[in-house]
């Protein structure tokens, strides 16, 4: 065609010339021409490759079968046509149907020929690949819509300065804040104050690291307390379908999870976790004081081996005690009990022991220095006092004492019928003396008063339960 | 500066120093371990309370100071502040892990509980070397 019109200068291809061209060579549309009642009157290979029908086959016959038989039955095919004669064109994408029977989804457009008895033209053109694709592009959008706003997160859209595009639903629902209110940089007005610094500070890096991450407290709309939230960020994997999706100007996707719950156990427990590693080595330098004054004190190593061997169980009583009520405070008639148990389960039967007093509740620290000094008490009667003797007999009272510096307990303990060992006017000055003689006084402030009377020992403590005790 | 364990115990014996520990056993034990030294030891003391009247009234003669950190529930820094504005030397026998140690006092030195003696000594001699 070129070289034959081209040597006419100006003059262009007759129109019928170019249309027949047109016609017989675009492969890829179907072009064919109807009647006003739709039968077939031209068909060109593009929609004999198209739709498989071959032209001398389908000319004179209705081109309604191409319509899938839905349509068919419900009348598109004069629908069509109708609105090709009304509005000049009928432009539509639909299913189609082959001779086969097999589908494709095409794009078509129908139009009146000028000289309106001829009929109509109608072009289609393949289009099911491009369909496929939208439509998984589409269901993409939809899992993703789905996803994003069912999940138990606050999702957001945001660009890569960290100004966000779009919050899920989740996001207004716990802040409140509406999704206008939270573009741009709205969105920080819902962060805790003290952490916007670094959750802005945090998007300057996130550029460079390919990924976006903070932890800070974003204030619950139902009832403005804080919440701390781990928030994570990433840009979208340079796709297509973002554009599509979001338009070009969104990057990066975010989550933003609740740890309040997580974190607030964690530093309960990190305090836990020291709390328990400042008992242990205070009772391991307790122990450790208590293996030094006792070796001091004995004059052989097997004294020293029993005497250990039952500070060290004493001490244990007395931690079991505090384990049991969780390091609060401690029964003083339970301790006391528990202790003059541990040197003679029958003495308290016998009539000969007797302990009363109200309930107590001792602090933890008086109450594993006061154990230790009861430890104390009780092993010297069963050694030389009350409970070694037949006729020995122990009394522990206690009462509180109520003043303007606070509580105070007062214990006595008195044996009594006992043939106290020959006095010979010096003091012992064991352990045990020094434990309650100068230990209570110093870590508890207390008032003791340590006595051997002939009849038998007599101890005077008297502990206030004020402000000063409270160490674990 | 040296590291001979003799060496330190020798460069202790005359000091004036202050124990402040609430553990009744545990200040004996120290102050026993530094009295054998011939450490004059002023103390011990188990509230922050008194220790802040020793260390008003004992002014610049205290050589050194050991501080338990948790005095009845009382943290004992202000004792430790009261020392550093005289600059006595001082380190803390503690049995708090670093976590909890206040972050003004991170460059103390420190004893861990149970208190190794021989280790007492070096820190207490290396930071009344560094005083002068």
């Amino acid at each position: 065609m070129d070289r034959e019109t081209g040597r006419e200068q100006g003059r262009a291809p007759a129109s019928s010339e170019l249309l027949r061209l047109v016609f017989e060579s675009a492969k890829d549309y179907a072009i064919f021409s109807l009647d006003p009642e739709g039968r077939v009157t031209s068909w060109n290979p593009g929609a004999e490759r198209l739709l498989g029908y071959a032209a001398r086959e389908i000319k004179g016959h209705s081109a309604d079968v191409i319509f899938v038989p839905e349509e068919r039955a419900a009348g598109a095919a004069e629908e069509e046509r109708r609105r090709a004669l009304s509005d000049g064109r009928a432009e539509d994408e639909r299913w189609q149907q082959r001779k086969d029977g097999s589908r494709f989804w095409a794009s078509g457009l129908m139009m009146p020929l000028a000289d309106r008895r001829l009929g109509f033209v109608k072009i289609l053109r393949d289009r099911t690949d491009q369909h496929r694709a939208e439509e998984q592009l589409r269901e993409a959008e939809q899992r993703f819509r789905l996803l994003a706003t069912n999940v138990p997160q606050l999702v957001f859209l945001a660009r890569a300065d960290g100004s966000r595009t779009w919050p899920s639903p989740q996001w207004i629902d716990f802040t409140g804040m509406s999704a206008e209110a939270s573009a741009g940089f709205g969105w920080l007005e819902a962060v805790h104050p003290d952490d916007r610094a670094h959750t802005l500070a945090a998007w300057e890096t996130a550029r460079a690291a390919g990924e976006y991450q903070a932890e800070h407290r974003v204030r619950r709309g139902s009832d403005g307390s804080y919440r701390w939230h781990q928030t994570r960020a990433r840009p979208i994997a340079g796709s297509s379908h973002h554009a599509v999706l979001f338009g070009d100007q969104v990057d990066w996707v975010g989550t933003m999870t609740d740890v309040h719950d997580l974190r607030t156990l964690h530093d309960r427990q990190q305090v836990l976790m020291a709390e328990l590693q400042h008992r242990t080595r205070n009772l391991l330098a307790i122990t450790q004081a208590i293996a030094t004054q006792t070796l001091r004190k004995s004059a052989s190593l097997k004294d020293f081996q029993l005497e250990f061997e039952n500070r060290l169980r004493a001490l244990s009583r007395v931690q079991m005690l505090m384990s049991s009520v969780d390091y609060k405070d401690i029964d003083l008639g339970e301790l006391l009990g528990g202790e003059l148990r541990a040197h003679d389960g029958n003495s308290l039967e016998g009539g000969r022991v007797h302990f009363d007093g109200p309930s107590v509740a001792l602090p933890a620290a008086a109450a594993q220095a006061l154990g230790l000094a009861l430890h104390e008490l009780a092993t010297n009667a069963a050694k030389h006092g009350a409970l070694s003797q037949a006729d020995g007999r122990l009394d522990v009272t206690w009462r509180l004492e109520d003043d303007d510096e606070g509580r105070t307990i007062v214990l006595d303990w008195r044996e009594s019928c006992v043939a106290m060992p020959r006095l010979d006017g010096t003091r012992r000055y064991g352990y045990g003396t020094e434990l309650i003689e100068r230990a209570l006084p110093y870590q508890l402030g207390a008032k003791t008063r340590l006595a051997f009377k002939p009849d038998g020992v007599h101890c005077h403590i008297s502990v206030g339960l004020g402000p000063k005790v409270s160490k674990a | 500066m040296t590291t001979d364990p003799v060496e330190m115990e020798r460069r202790l014996h005359g000091k004036r120093l202050l124990v402040v520990e609430d553990e009744y056993m545990i200040a004996l034990d120290i102050a026993g371990t530094l009295e054998s030294l011939g450490v004059q030891v002023v103390g011990p003391v188990g509230s922050v309370r008194e220790a802040l009247a020793i260390v008003n009234r004992e002014e610049e003669r205290l050589d050194a100071a050991v501080l338990d950190i948790n005095l009845r529930g009382e943290r004992v820094y202000a004792v430790a502040d009261a020392l550093l504005a005289r600059h006595v030397p001082f380190i803390f026998a503690t049995g708090y892990a670093e976590l909890l140690l206040d972050k003004a006092y991170m460059r103390i030195p420190r004893c861990e509980k149970p208190i190794d003696k021989r280790e007492l000594i070096r820190q207490l001699a290396t930071a009344m070397d560094q005083a002068h």
